[in-house]
């Protein structure tokens, strides 16, 4: 394992100039309500005009319609979104791996289909990962798409499947072999496309979140038929092309970046007022700490770009951004000792009200920190993932 | 794709020597025996005679050349094995003050003193009381900077000499100068005491790096060989996140590191004091925590003198502290954040001294 130090190149950072020129016209401050990081509101409008710049999907070919950008293009453009707390959550998935995972795994006639309106920020897409009987333990799921002519039939339930009711397409893991006693539970899932609003015997709830929002999503399938041509990559190859997904997912801006808006909110509210010393050094802390994690996150995002696959050192960098953002929660809600309202007249304090609210769901999401250390302590010790 | 995100790297050649030169010499008995006579004096005689200690000073002046860079790869490497030995003093620390105002480089060790108490009058005297020196005791040359100029006096000028030793058993005495006599000139300019602070501080960055990657492999190893409840501690889950914490501590130090020493290298110390300082708080709290993890993964064997972690455990305490603690250095980060105001933070993490 080794981070190596990287620095943007002039390129990079005319890209990065291009983006924070583009986010002060389309989004000035006291213009919007900043989200928090990728948990960031959805707006089609705002992907589209993202789209329009080319900054969605940046990565893929452009035959599909993508850019052709590297990874860390891609990093300099989301960093920018996440830290204005700008309304990328429409596109977010899609943008962060199904597109990925489609252009490496998919045929061509999926990528024409899939890839060109996920650049064009009109394709919306959630996961299927997790059941009510399978979470960390993700080799466990047990919805099970049998085969039938022409594809296969699908029954059972996912659940915590974020913003299902506003996306329009989701990426499931299925297990399309019956696990038999003591056989090998990451063989015989794969990896399909389902439409989430025009799909008979789909049905879909909301699981509402601890103050009541609507994030979530109970999506059950009765005899849902999905067509081969909806299979992504080989069949019961699924654990595989998720694993590489993971690497997409994990050591990213959207891992530590979440507080940020309310950071910056915090010093633009308090601009002209006497700092105590608690607060300077809190801020030298935030300052320090996102200057050295924002350093290995980009090392992450070049390695890639160098054609490797760095899942141990960006499964470092989700456990330890994620744990610096509930940890920074924590001391600014130390720090401010205000009684916490989402309807304050403050920004900041809305903002840090809703920090609080979800911050335990940042160490949790994609992978547990607990696992994320399983996964990187096996690396350490030389031990297969 | 424009290509300038080549980065210069350091010259291969000095990382395995100085690494080769320190496994062989630095041993475990020998780390001891210079922490029990307060000294190492045929370690530093072998480190010396490559050359090393003088790396990325001017040759005309007597150094080594190379890069600031390649310096503070040897202090990594100092770090990373224990080296009992006054690496940074003699070199980018006094030799830098020596070597800049045109002073004569000594052959032997040359320290300073870091909490900046020692004057240097108008008559060139030196006075004051400095200390925590670093191998006070056994340096022939200390190297001031005061009121614009540098002196190198003579430790033998020192009216007293108290010693005294750091948390790891590394000499750190206290000097007494009354009047004392030595060779001054004029500092140029960016050579003053903030920039002594700064490269203080980069030094013990670098070390700290070493330090720790070297205690994380060692919890690594020592929890797969330890056996209890018939496996290896390695495999409980409780372990496993001391090992994780020490390797992104470990990470998180020597990437701070590489990315400030290679601006200051580049760009120079003026250039790079953000950098430097966010680095300095980032390895400060990474000594914290990782020493925290190893120690509890290694249990009471880690508590003993007869296991090695503690050559490294007990230099992070005392580093983390030299040339700024956390407080320091996160007020200077915190107040330069602040002056930024809400628009200009984020150009702050990404664009660092660039964005002041």
């Amino acid at each position: 394992m080794r981070f190596t130090p990287t620095a943007l190149t002039s390129d990079e950072l005319a890209l990065q100039s291009e983006v924070r020129e583009f986010l002060a016209d389309e989004l000035p401050p006291g213009s919007h309500e900043p989200g928090l990081g990728m948990s960031a509101r959805h707006d089609k409008a705002f992907s589209k005009k993202m789209a329009e710049r080319g900054w969605v999907g940046m990565a893929l070919p452009t035959e599909w319609g993508g850019s052709a950008k590297k990874a860390v293009d891609r990093f300099v453009v989301v960093e920018e979104m996440l830290r204005w707390g700008a309304p990328v959550g429409y596109h977010w998935v899609a943008d962060r791996q199904t597109g990925n995972i489609i252009n490496k795994f998919g045929t061509d006639e999926q990528k024409e289909r899939f890839l060109a309106p996920i650049c064009a920020g009109e394709l919306g897409f959630s996961i299927g990962m997790s059941e009510p009987d399978s979470g960390s333990d993700l080799a466990s799921v047990s919805t099970k798409a049998e085969r039938d002519d022409g594809g296969w039939v699908v029954n059972g339930t996912k659940i915590w499947t974020s913003n299902a009711h506003t996306n329009d397409w989701f990426i499931c893991l299925l297990r399309t072999t019956p696990t038999e006693e003591g056989a090998n539970k990451r063989e015989g899932l794969s990896q399909m496309l389902i439409d989430l609003h025009n799909t008979d015997g789909l049905e879909m709830g909301p699981i509402p979140f601890l103050n009541g929002e609507h994030h979530f999503n109970e999506v059950s399938f009765n005899d849902v038929f999905v067509p081969d041509e909806n299979v992504v990559g080989q069949a019961g190859m699924g654990w595989n092309q998720n694993t590489t997904e993971m690497a997409y997912e994990r050591g990213g801006p959207d891992r530590w970046l979440s507080p940020f808006s309310t950071v910056e909110q915090l010093l633009r509210e308090t601009h002209g007022t006497e700092m105590n010393e608690r607060v300077v050094e809190m801020f030298g802390e935030m300052a320090a700490r996102w200057w050295g994690i924002r350093n290995m996150s980009l090392s992450v995002s070049r390695l890639i770009d160098d054609g490797q696959a760095p899942s141990i050192e960006s499964s470092l960098v989700k456990e330890m951004g994620t744990r610096y953002e509930v940890e920074l929660i924590e001391k600014l809600v130390e720090l401010v000792d205000d009684e916490l309202t989402l309807e304050s007249e403050s920004l900041f304090q809305r903002l840090l009200a809703q920090c609080v609210l979800t911050g335990p769901g940042n160490t949790i999401r994609g992978g547990t920190i607990e696992i994320l250390r399983s996964v990187a302590s096996k690396g350490l010790q030389g031990l297969p993932a | 794709m424009s290509m300038n995100n080549e980065l210069p790297t350091v010259d291969a050649l000095i990382t395995d020597t100085a690494d080769r030169l320190f496994g062989e010499l630095c041993t475990h008995d020998a780390i001891q025996a210079a922490e029990d006579s307060g000294g190492a004096g045929d370690i530093w005689a072998a480190f010396a005679e490559t050359g090393f200690p003088w790396v990325s000073l001017d040759a005309d002046a007597g150094g080594s050349g190379g890069t600031l860079q390649d310096a503070l790869e040897v202090l990594r490497l100092v770090g990373y094995h224990a080296a009992p030995i006054p690496a940074a003093e003699t070199g980018i620390l006094g030799g830098w003050l020596l070597s800049s105002a045109g002073l004569e480089l000594p052959e032997g060790v040359v320290t300073v003193a870091p909490d900046a108490a020692l004057t240097i009058d108008d008559n060139g005297a030196v006075n004051g009381t400095a200390t925590m020196v670093p191998w006070g005791r056994s340096a022939e040359r200390l190297a001031i900077v005061s009121n614009g100029h540098v002196a190198s006096v003579r430790i033998s000028e020192a009216t007293s000499i108290v010693e005294q030793t750091s948390l790891a058993g590394e000499p750190r005495d206290t000097l007494r100068f009354d009047g004392a006599a030595g060779e001054v000139a004029p500092a140029p300019p960016g050579v003053d005491a903030e920039a002594l602070r700064f490269r203080g501080a980069l030094s013990r960055v670098a070390m700290i790096g070493g330090a720790i990657e070297k205690m994380s492999q060692l919890t690594v190893s020592y929890t797969n060989e330890r056996m209890q409840f018939g496996r290896p501690v390695a495999r409980f889950q409780a372990v496993q996140q001391h090992l994780v914490w020490a390797a992104q501590d470990a990470a998180l130090a020597r990437m701070v590191a590489e990315t400030a020493g290679r601006i200051a290298s580049v760009d120079g110390v003026a250039a790079a004091r953000f950098e430097i300082a966010a680095a300095k708080l980032n390895a400060n709290q990474a000594a914290t925590r990782a020493t925290k993890a190893c120690h509890q993964a290694h249990g009471a064997m880690g508590m003993t003198q007869e296991y090695p972690l503690h050559h490294y455990s007990r230099r992070l305490w005392s580093w983390r502290t030299e040339y700024g603690g956390t407080r320091e250095w996160s007020n200077w980060v915190g107040t330069t954040a602040i002056a930024q105001g809400a628009d200009g933070l984020y150009p702050l993490i990404t664009g660092g001294s660039t964005s002041l």
